[in-house]
């Protein structure tokens, strides 16, 4: 036997075809998997067990520490490393940091999301086993598919096999890693 | 998709269920508060009374102007997920032939009984605070070209006028559509649109001006009709969602809402949250950072009194309007759990509604000063005129709005957009 396979992918005909298959996939507890499909398949993130993305808390972790910075800013530059009475304002108040707060709570939240959402999906991704599958390019057309990947916990040559038959998936192909 | 009608689940085919009781609940409520705010004529006195009222009609017609913005706004972007709720919208906007009348004693009695009674421009012999007139005010003489009764009168007419002829077309295009299906329909309130969007925009800035921001002649501010406007969709975005949970609680909409409804209104009312507060910090800080006494005096009346001391209105400030307006609804906003729980969600809508008739107390109530020029307190009998004037005139419009909501059905079930909405997804 050579060595471990990437994983296995089966095919699917039609979108309710898959959509049941990655509910089946999903109730028997995988986790390293994913489906390939030409186009959004609206419910699909539920009938594959996804959770929402954390992006948003990392956005809210970016946004606090935005604010913080702009606050911090003009509070050390205005009221204590370089004192100096402009309009006869006080050294430092919320009110005019406002602005520069908000600002940077903007900013820091961009750049919290931003980089957020390319470190949980991976992005950019220069080689993926499934590529080397000959029939992939169907996948931008008119058919579905299942990966499983072997290094899921769970996965077992021969059940998983079974479980992808079991659920209507037909052509089931091993993938070089 | 191909055929929308199709689409549409099977039990709209009837006229939604009878709201005849809670409509005439609603007409006994709104009578019963005009009836009780009369009354407060003879305990509080008239100048009270009249800017309780005010309060009370401008509150109401606040939210009917947001619910105008909205059907405007989602016919001038051809949207498709709020076409399910806009025939809500729609209902709603059959109240404004009867604020238009409810407006109107304010304005008789300012004629007809005493001009000093709201607005003090109207009385050219108004005593000013430093012994002279309005009538030589020279800040007065500047704007008198604007700020006179006849001016007062026309444009008024012209504000109710106007909302009522664009709601009208937008009614009827709507529901006849309802009827015979026509796209034509759809493209004549894309026009009304592109004509409405501005006249909305204008008419809601010049009565923001004229019913409110007038009460202190003196003061200018231009975000003023910016901060009336934030107001105004954010009242109508949680109206909508109350009306929208209780249609879904009543069975109506089930079939018809799903969660990203919730989901996309909810958004847009974390959205109007943060115009809001930037509308508003915006107007506070430009005022505190010139710091010059023609503008901060408006600021001064709702934080201090004449001995120096804090009066109730810095609290409100601080508590009702920046927490209450801003933190409090912009944390809960955040969360997406909060957002598409209907009754979760629901919860925020009455929060916002309540501070809405707040902040609109702020601007309008300390119009009412004592002997030392001191704002009169809200925590007070005036209170209680506030609070029935928006009774009455609230039953009034939700009577107008069930009464309409008999007439047409539940969803503008052949709008070409109508499949796109039932599926909407996020």
């Amino acid at each position: 036997m050579s060595a471990q396979p990437y994983g296995l992918i089966a095919t699917f005909k039609t979108a309710p075809a898959l959509y049941h298959a990655a509910e089946a996939v999903r109730d028997a507890g995988y986790r390293h998997w994913d489906c390939i499909t030409p186009f959004p398949v609206h419910g699909l993130d539920k009938a594959m067990g996804l959770r929402r993305s954390i992006v948003p808390r990392i956005s809210l972790v970016g946004g606090i520490t935005g604010f913080c910075t702009g606050m911090s800013l003009i509070w050390w530059t205005g009221a204590v490393d370089y004192k100096l009475i402009v309009g006869g304002k006080p050294l430092f108040s919320p009110m005019f940091a406002f602005p520069v707060s908000y600002e940077l709570t903007i900013l820091f939240t961009a750049f919290a999301t931003i980089i957020g959402m390319f470190v949980l999906n991976g992005l950019p991704m220069h080689y993926h086993p499934v590529l080397k599958y000959d029939q992939i390019r169907r996948g931008m057309d008119d058919t579905f598919f299942i990966v499983i990947e072997a290094r899921d916990p769970r996965f077992n040559a021969a059940n998983t096999r079974a479980l992808l038959e079991q659920a209507g998936g037909e052509a089931i192909t091993e993938l070089e890693p | 998709m191909s055929s929308h009608a199709a689409s549409a689940p099977a039990a709209l085919s009837a006229a939604p269920a009878s709201t005849a009781p809670a409509a005439s609940k609603a007409l006994t409520f709104g009578l019963a508060g005009i009836v009780l705010t009369a009354l407060g004529l003879f305990v509080s006195g008239a100048k009270v009374v009249a800017h309780s009222w005010l309060v009370g009609v401008t509150y109401w017609t606040a939210i009917a102007i947001g619910m105008l913005l909205l059907v405007l706004i989602h016919h001038i972007f051809d949207a498709s997920w709020s076409t399910v709720i806009r025939r809500q919208f729609e209902h709603g906007l059959a109240a404004f032939k009867w604020l238009g009348l409810l407006f109107l004693p304010l304005l008789l009695a300012s004629f007809l009984y005493d001009r000093d009674l709201i607005w003090p421009w109207l009385d050219l012999n108004h005593e000013m605070h430093g012994g002279h007139t309005v009538g030589h005010d020279p800040l007065y003489l500047k704007k008198a070209a604007f700020l006179n009764p006849g001016m007062l009168l026309g444009m008024t007419i012209a504000f109710f006028a106007s909302w009522m002829w664009l709601s009208s077309r937008l009614r009827r295009a709507s529901f006849t559509q309802d009827q015979d299906g026509s796209l034509g329909w759809t493209r004549h309130n894309r026009v009304t649109a592109a004509i409405g969007l501005p006249i909305a925009a204008l008419t809601l800035t010049f009565a923001a001006i004229y019913w409110i921001k007038s009460l202190e002649y003196h003061w200018f501010s231009t975000m003023y009709g910016v901060w009336f406007f934030a107001n105004c969709v954010r009242g109508a975005l949680s109206f909508g969602v109350i009306i929208m949970v209780w249609l879904w609680q009543r069975g109506d909409y089930r079939g018809i809402l799903n969660t990203n409804h919730f989901h996309s209104i909810g958004m847009l009312m974390l959205a109007f949250t943060v115009f809001w507060a930037y509308v508003t910090f915006s107007q506070y800080f430009l005022i505190w950072n010139a710091n010059v006494p023609e503008e901060t005096f408006w600021y001064n009346l709702r934080e201090i009194n004449h001995d120096g001391g804090s009066n109730q209105w810095k609290w409100i400030g601080i508590f009702g309007i920046l927490f209450g307006h801003f933190f409090i609804p912009f944390f809960f906003l955040l969360s997406y759990r909060f957002k598409v729980t209907p009754h979760i969600l629901r919860r925020i809508a009455i929060w916002i509604l309540a501070i809405i008739l707040l902040d609109l107390c702020y601007n309008i109530m300390p119009a009412l000063k004592d002997s030392h020029g001191d704002a009169l307190p809200l925590l007070s009998l005036n209170l209680l005129w506030i609070l029935t004037s928006v009774v009455g005139v609230g039953g009034i419009c939700v009577w107008a709005y069930l009464r309409s909501f008999g007439t047409a059905k539940l969803i503008p079930i052949r709008d070409p957009r109508i499949g796109e909405s039932l599926t909407h997804h996020e």
